[in-house]
């Protein structure tokens, strides 16, 4: 990820407008594609954090990253919501058979946490 | 005495109960109320749950123990359904509450099938640790090979006690108020049994047992009079139509004095009793009673004084023509003379014209000589008084008198033959030769006599005629008087009662919302974490009504519309929702449980909502030991997730009922799954590992170190509170470790020497690694750190 790439808290606004705006486009689409959108800011920011701290960490397995966000943030109940929002994001990014796409309501509330950990590691 | 203290008392007297609200009424109570039973300490001594052992019972064959941490936390226990998961969470509830009604309501189907069919023994116990206890309590129930589930034998031992009762514990009122289990089927019948069973499991727990049944006392008493009025008004309007019905004046007193709103008793009491007040109508009875009573004139009284006049007649004739009498006569003609003279002066005698006869010497003369003659008169005089005497004699032989006369004919009695026969006696009074009258009394008499008694036996008639009417009515009168004074006497107490029953039911209602306000409150914030995506919102839950028609309130609104019924909500939602008030209820300070057990609380539960059981389940588990049964693996999931600290254990049930458990992952066992995670990571920054793997598996140890402590700590009954004080103080590991290997934090400058000693240099380096904070473990190091870190752990467990 270079930093070309959109900033965190520009993916999260695209990815809250996809929630809010009605376009035929994006229908049946735009709730695993908002959830995509989180889910690339909080790897993102969390990226950014390892970048600032010249620790490579960047390309082992999320789940380590976040095990080892613990560590560096003096916030552990973030963290664990974070962690909990990211497994979240990622589950609704993938195709789980008898399971339904998330609703508006939950992708808001784990966009609310985003905006925390961003917010917290910018 | 004000009014606000006369029924004031009454409250007082209502809590003592029925018999104390009665000698309040009555005044026999006078001794002061005994003061009001204070609600149950708020903190009992708590008990957790440590092992629970099930053999031939339901899914599980031979014997198998579940083994709990004591202490809170959250425990999972995941089974497929059937695995036998469940079995242990009704073992318990059996074991515990077996004697109870509840387990005779259930279906047939599971009443049959209750015993395990591959293994023949059946029993359950399960220890718990308690609080002030020194070492854990053994709580068992065994079934004898035919036994049905009732027959169950109970027993339960305290620590270095001999084997008592389950009573000996004291919970048999908490576990109903405070009932710790809750299994699926209850999630669904909480709610669905109606709005009275709800309010009666959750009023149960605010303690206003006493408040109910003081209620219940001043309602009783209430009632009670009421009806007794009731009846006394209606018994007095049958009494009114016999009475108006009834030829009786005395029916008719009675009438008079009960026909107005005011009943005169009193009155009635008198006409009852015979004494009426003397008035028109009573006196006929008066006036019957008293002829009835005449008797003729005794024949012995008639004969002695006819003897007397004939006595008297003789006497009188001797007297006459003797000196006596002459002496008697003279003299009065002297007396005659002399008050002539002394009124007319000296003269002539007026008799034969002696001239100056009269003079002062004649006077003295003749005084003299009067004197003399008088005395020689006596004899004559006596004669004479006993003649005037003997003429009276007739007067007193008749028995009724002008009045009684006019008041005997007044009531109808046929006085003709009296009337003639009287005629004829006082015809008596006009005889003047004493012969004569003494003939004529003594002829008289007779028809006298008879007149009379005819007369008196009429009236005796007429009398027992009258009685005959009168009896049965007089009769009814009295037993209705009877009840209407006592119901006069309740109906005086009526408006006091009545003030001490609004008064109470108010102050009550205020209790009741004060006390459940805090469950409320829980119940909500619980909702809100269960509700998730639900359109239902939960407002005021609130105990309402009385009796028959008490109900749980719950303020819904759906998409912010008020009103709506529970009809609206999902089965997922409802569950929900009995899971709100049911942990609120379960978890109060004043419940010596501190575990509480929920049986597959997930069914039927969406995936959002599951992550908020699980916050719930968290958040609850702070201060509790919170046992969960779940057949599938979204809970376990969701608290993996969302890094809820929690214990998991696996039911497996092979073939014959043979059930394994597996500890599955505890928050030992999560850090140190971590930290592996993140050692065994390729291309790993050295850094980072140094940072990260020592400080996970120092969680891991300190976590360790915590169990043992507290599980030492709650065996030998130290309060819990006390317990989670002494581990909050312990900050870090090696505090944390001098309390598992020491028993005291303190001792911290011996841990190292003492794991050396105890398990090896090895154990002491990894030690000494996980406390060296500035690296020194690189990246190829440190899943080898993790390894030794868990024989530390499992070491460290294995403490005592």
């Amino acid at each position: 990820m270079t930093r070309e790439e959109s900033r965190p808290r520009d993916l999260l606004a695209l990815a809250r407008e996809l929630l809010r705006r009605a376009d035929p486009l994006t229908a049946g689409l735009w709730p695993r594609v908002s959830a995509l959108l989180a889910l690339r800011a909080v790897e993102t920011s969390v990226s950014r954090l390892w970048d600032q701290r010249a620790l490579p960490l960047q390309s082992c397995p999320m789940r380590v990253q976040l095990i080892c966000l613990r560590s560096y943030l003096d916030d552990g109940v973030l963290v664990a919501r974070a962690a909990h929002a990211w497994s979240a994001l990622n589950r609704a990014c993938h195709h789980h058979p008898y399971e339904l796409a998330p609703t508006a309501a939950e992708l808001e509330s784990w966009f609310l946490v985003v905006d925390e950990l961003t917010a917290k590691l910018a | 005495m004000s009014v606000e203290g006369a029924w004031g008392s009454l409250v007082l007297a209502a809590l003592e109960g029925r018999e104390g609200l009665e000698g309040a009424l009555t005044g026999t109570g006078g001794a002061a109320p005994k003061a009001v039973a204070a609600r149950p300490s708020p903190a009992p001594a708590g008990a957790f749950l440590h092992s629970i052992a099930v053999e031939g019972f339901r899914g599980i064959g031979p014997a198998r123990t579940l083994a709990l941490r004591p202490g809170p936390g959250l425990t999972l226990v995941v089974g497929r359904n059937g695995s036998g998961k469940s079995s242990f969470a009704e073992a318990l509830e059996v074991l515990l509450t077996g004697d109870s009604l509840r387990w005779s309501e259930r279906a047939a189907v599971w009443r049959e099938g209750w015993r395990n069919l591959h293994h023949s023994a059946t029993s359950v116990t399960a220890t718990f640790l308690v609080e002030g206890q020194s070492g854990p309590c053994v709580v068992s129930r065994g079934w004898e090979p035919d036994a049905a589930l009732e027959a169950g034998a109970a027993s339960a031992q305290l620590p270095g006690q001999a084997t008592a009762d389950l009573t000996s514990l004291g919970w048999t009122s908490a576990l109903r108020t405070h009932r710790p289990f809750l299994s699926y089927n209850e999630l669904g019948s909480l709610l669905d049994e109606g709005p009275s069973k709800l309010y009666d499991a959750l009023s149960s727990i605010l303690g206003l047992e006493d408040l109910v049944l003081a209620q219940g006392a001043l309602q009783e008493a209430r009632r009670s009079r009421e009806k007794a009025l009731k009846d006394a008004t209606d018994a007095r309007g049958r009494l009114l139509e016999r009475l108006i019905g009834t030829d009786d004046p005395r029916a008719q007193q009675v009438t008079k004095a009960i026909e107005g709103k005011e009943w005169d008793l009193a009155a009635v009491d008198e006409v009852l009793a015979g004494a009426a007040e003397p008035g028109v109508a009573a006196a006929e009875i008066d006036v019957l009673r008293g002829v009835a009573a005449l008797e003729p004139p005794a024949p012995e009284r008639v004969a002695a004084a006819v003897a007397e006049i004939r006595a008297a007649a003789v006497g009188l004739r001797e007297a006459q023509g003797t000196a006596a009498a002459r002496s008697r006569d003279a003299a009065a003609l002297l007396d005659l003379a002399l008050r002539f003279h002394t009124a007319h002066g000296d003269g002539d005698c007026p008799v034969c014209g002696s001239s100056k006869a009269l003079n002062k010497a004649w006077g003295t003369r003749q005084r003299d000589a009067v004197v003399r003659l008088r005395e020689a008169a006596h004899e004559a005089d006596a004669a004479h008084g006993r003649a005037e005497a003997a003429r009276r004699l007739w007067e007193d032989l008749v028995p009724l008198k002008g009045d009684g006369l006019r008041r005997a004919a007044e009531v109808g009695l046929e006085l003709g033959e009296l009337v003639d026969a009287l005629g004829t006696w006082v015809k008596a009074g006009a005889i003047s030769s004493l012969d004569e009258l003494a003939d004529h009394l003594a002829a008289a008499s007779g028809p006298l006599g008879k007149a009379i008694v005819r007369l008196r036996d009429s009236a005796r008639a007429e009398l027992g005629r009258k009685e005959d009417v009168w009896r049965p009515v007089a009769t009814e009168a009295a037993a209705w008087l009877a009840s209407a004074r006592e119901a006069m006497q309740g109906a005086g107490d009526l408006k006091r009662l009545k003030a001490a029953e609004a008064w109470l039911k108010k102050a009550a209602a205020g209790i009741r919302d004060d006390r459940f306000a805090p469950i409320a409150e829980k119940a909500a914030s619980i909702w809100e974490h269960l509700r998730q995506q639900s359109h239902v919102e939960l407002g005021r839950i609130q105990l309402t009504g009385e009796g028959t028609r008490r109900r749980v309130a719950l303020d819904v609104t759906v998409d912010g519309i008020a009103g709506a019924a529970l009809g609206v909500m999902s089965q997922g939602e409802l569950h929900s929702l009995a899971l709100s008030l049911f942990v609120p209820r379960a978890t109060l300070p004043e419940s010596p449980f501190r575990f509480i057990v929920i049986d597959d609380p997930v069914q039927s539960m969406d995936p959002a909502r599951v992550d908020g059981l699980a916050r719930v389940l968290e958040a609850a588990s702070t201060d509790r030991q919170v046992v969960v049964f779940t057949h599938d693996d979204r809970l376990p999931e969701a608290v993996r997730r969302l890094d809820v600290a929690a214990e998991i254990v696996e039911v497996a049930r092979r073939e014959a009922s043979v059930v394994d458990l597996r500890q599955a992952l505890d928050p030992v066992g999560r850090y140190l799954e971590d930290a592996l995670a993140v050692a065994g990571t390729a291309d790993l920054p050295s850094p980072a590992a140094a940072r990260v793997v020592p400080g996970l598996c120092r969680l891991a140890v300190e976590a360790v170190c915590m169990d043992v402590a507290r599980r030492r700590r709650l065996g030998r009954g130290e309060p819990y509170a006390e317990v989670e004080r002494t581990l909050g103080a312990a900050q870090g590991s090696l505090p944390l470790l001098a309390l598992a290997l020491f028993d005291d934090a303190a001792r911290v400058k011996e841990v190292l020497p003492r794991v050396q000693r105890d398990s090896g240099p090895e154990m002491a380096e990894t030690l000494r690694q996980l406390g060296d904070s500035a690296g020194g473990v690189d990246a190829e190091r440190a899943v080898d750190l993790v390894r030794r870190t868990s024989r530390l752990a499992a070491w460290l467990r294995g403490l005592t």
